[in-house]
């Protein structure tokens, strides 16, 4: 038996770890977002500040981190759901090989693919003039708003397809098949019966790509070079161009919050459902 | 479509179940076939007891007509109609699975109603269907509760109310009891049979249980290596195995081995080297046995310890090795030389006495020493 003495003293170096690494500067940066250092006092200025400046970009992020999510839940619905449901073995084989190449590139690599994609004269476009869908005077660029959706979308739907085709696989497989024998097509059985028994997989899935996508920096950046844009380049800008860090830490504030606000409605979404099952 | 053209001929048929009749099944996964030749008829109404051991393709066969194995060959009747290439949800046969795969997501009531909201009936009616079916299962008033709170032998019954919720011509049952507590499994088969009877469904039911199987069923079929063994009743199968496959499954555990020689005769070859004859004619012999070494099957509750030799019956001398009390008699193994026997009896003999163990001839089977292959 390890006394709890010993016990802390094996958890401690994680601890002070997290603590250096992770809690101080976490901390810190919160506490200095109240911090005016013109006036030299404590107080919401860079908040007013930030407000002021960025609100546009506060709502844009929030626009395109949520249209992102709920891309990336239907399309990770729509491929584990094939991959649990699907009657041909090889498409089966051959998606379950492809959906998850892009889960070992980097959001920088992928924003960069995607720029030689969705640019006017890009292979998107030029494969879409190929086919003679489009004259090259119909071409238009989707290096905006759109690509970083498309992009988050690419990047992010096989993080959260790998979560929930696994929680998909792991269900009683007769649970589908009971379905099926009383008469339900397999459209009917995933959103009736299989994709009700994966939501908490799903919304897990969703709440770590909603933080990840609202702390990338690199794909705003390269993809859409133009205002509005999202706080992470609005917070660079500020510390580079400027020095100044209040604001910046203003709006990592305001991002934390964001992402917060959905981890606490998921958390009390959670809790009023198990005291439904109780 | 399909599924309006069976609903139509059931309602033709005053609410009997259909018949089903299986000509030249041929099931199986990847190369190997799990059920080479299979051919059955079932009667509409009839309680069908698909038995035996693991493995030997009862639950590939149901699986089959519920539409989740492919049917490589042959054909799956439905009062006439070829169901073999119909997708499961098609097919319109309800299964009860051996888990009861029954959604934690929803309530009892939802879990009922399913099958009639997928066809589109009026939330008034579905709920009507639902109090009905669920007072006709003994579910009453628990229509509200999630599965989750649910006991083994109530979850059982909303399987069992799910699958009739629909009206289906056929039920399949694939082992539904496995999971159940002796008591609650004793209840459920007499409570299964009995709704089977009065609503007239075909059923059949997949189980390793023989007890099962004989109690509910109305004729046994005995699956070895993907092909019949014996089709009959419960007595038939019981009383008359059609080959020692049969004999060993249906508990006739004990054998000895014999040399049949001539027409009328069997001689046995006892341990102790004398010799002992059995009238041919009193004796079960199924299939032709040539002359030559064969064996003798009986069960041990067929052995009388202590008792009179029988006219034509066979006494063997033994000591009693072990016993084990089975609630209404003790089991003794009786060792004879190198045989072991084992013998019921109301009153429990002491280990190591010597006794003499009767079986009458009536008891004994007789079967080729080594069995026919498949």
């Amino acid at each position: 038996m390890i006394s709890r003495r010993t016990s802390l003293m094996l958890i401690a170096p994680a601890l002070v770890l997290m603590a250096v690494l992770f809690l101080t500067p976490l901390g810190y940066s919160l506490i200095w977002a109240f911090r005016e250092e013109e006036a030299g006092r404590w107080g919401i200025g860079n908040f007013t500040k930030a407000w002021s400046f960025y609100s546009a970009d506060i709502l844009f992020s929030l626009v395109i981190v949520t249209l992102s999510a709920a891309l990336i839940g239907a399309l990770s619905i729509a491929i584990s759901g094939y991959l649990t449901l699907g009657r041909s073995r090889r498409a089966v084989a051959l998606l379950r090989w492809l959906y998850r190449w892009p889960l070992f590139i980097p959001f920088v690599v992928a924003a960069q693919v995607m720029r030689t994609f969705l640019a006017k004269n890009g292979m998107m476009n030029n494969a879409l003039v190929e086919l003679g869908l489009l004259t090259p005077l119909q071409t238009a660029s989707y290096l905006d708003w759109r690509g970083i959706v498309i992009t988050f979308a690419w990047k992010q739907t096989p993080f959260v397809t790998l979560l929930l085709a696994g929680a998909m696989a792991s269900l009683d497989r007769s649970m589908i098949e009971s379905a099926q024998n009383l008469g339900a097509r397999r459209l009917r059985i995933l959103f009736g019966i299989v994709v009700p028994q994966v939501a908490q997989t799903l919304m897990v899935g969703l709440i770590l790509s909603y933080v990840m996508m609202m702390s990338v920096l690199s794909v705003p950046m390269m993809i859409n070079a133009q205002q509005p844009t999202m706080l992470t380049v609005d917070m660079a800008w500020r510390i580079n161009a400027y020095g100044d860090y209040g604001v910046a830490n203003a709006l990592g504030f305001i991002a934390y919050l964001m992402t917060a606000a959905v981890a606490w409605g998921y958390l009390r979404k959670e809790l009023r459902d198990r005291k439904g099952h109780a | 479509m399909i599924q309006q053209a069976i609903h139509a001929q059931r309602q033709a048929s005053a609410g009997l179940g259909a018949a089903i009749s299986l000509k030249d099944l041929h099931l199986g996964y990847d190369r190997t076939d799990v059920i080479s030749g299979l051919s059955l008829d079932v009667q509409a109404g009839e309680f069908i007891a698909l038995l035996g051991a693991s493995g030997c393709g009862k639950t590939t066969l149901l699986r089959a007509l519920a539409g989740f194995v492919p049917v490589r060959q042959g054909q799956i009747l439905l009062d006439g109609t070829d169901l073999s290439q119909t997708p499961p949800e098609a097919r319109g046969m309800a299964m009860m699975f051996q888990s009861y795969a029954l959604w934690p997501h929803m309530t009892v009531a939802q879990n009922i109603g399913y099958g009639l909201k997928l066809r589109g009936q009026p939330k008034a009616q579905i709920a009507a269907r639902v109090a009905e079916i669920a007072g006709l299962v003994g579910l009453g008033d628990l229509t509200g509760r999630r599965i989750a709170a649910l006991s083994g032998g109530q979850k059982q019954r909303v399987a069992l109310a799910r699958s009739l919720a629909v009206d289906p011509p056929v039920l399949l049952l694939d082992e539904p009891l496995s999971n159940l507590d002796a008591g609650t499994r004793a209840t459920m088969r007499h409570e299964i049979r009995a709704l089977q009877q009065r609503l007239g469904l075909t059923t059949i039911l997949v189980t390793h249980d023989r007890e099962e199987a004989m109690s509910m069923a109305d004729r046994v079929v005995i699956l070895n290596r993907g092909r019949i063994a014996q089709i009959g009743t419960p007595e038939q199968v019981y009383h008359r195995p059609a080959d020692s496959y049969v004999a060993r499954f249906m508990g006739a555990t004990n054998s000895l081995p014999a040399e049949l020689s001539g027409k009328e005769g069997i001689t046995l070859t006892l341990p102790d080297g004398t010799r002992a004859q059995l009238p041919r004619a009193q004796l079960h012999i199924p299939e032709p046995v040539a002359p030559g070494p064969a064996k003798l099957i009986f069960r041990s509750d067929a052995v009388k310890l202590g008792a009179e030799q029988e006219d034509g019956g066979l006494i063997l001398r033994g000591k009693v090795a072990q016993h084990a009390y089975l609630g209404s008699v003790y089991r003794h193994e009786i060792r004879i030389g190198a045989l072991r026997l084992m013998a019921d009896a109301a009153r429990k003999m002491p280990i190591g006495a010597d006794v003499d163990a009767c079986i009458p001839a009536t008891a004994l089977s007789l079967f080729p020493a080594s069995p026919r292959q498949p």
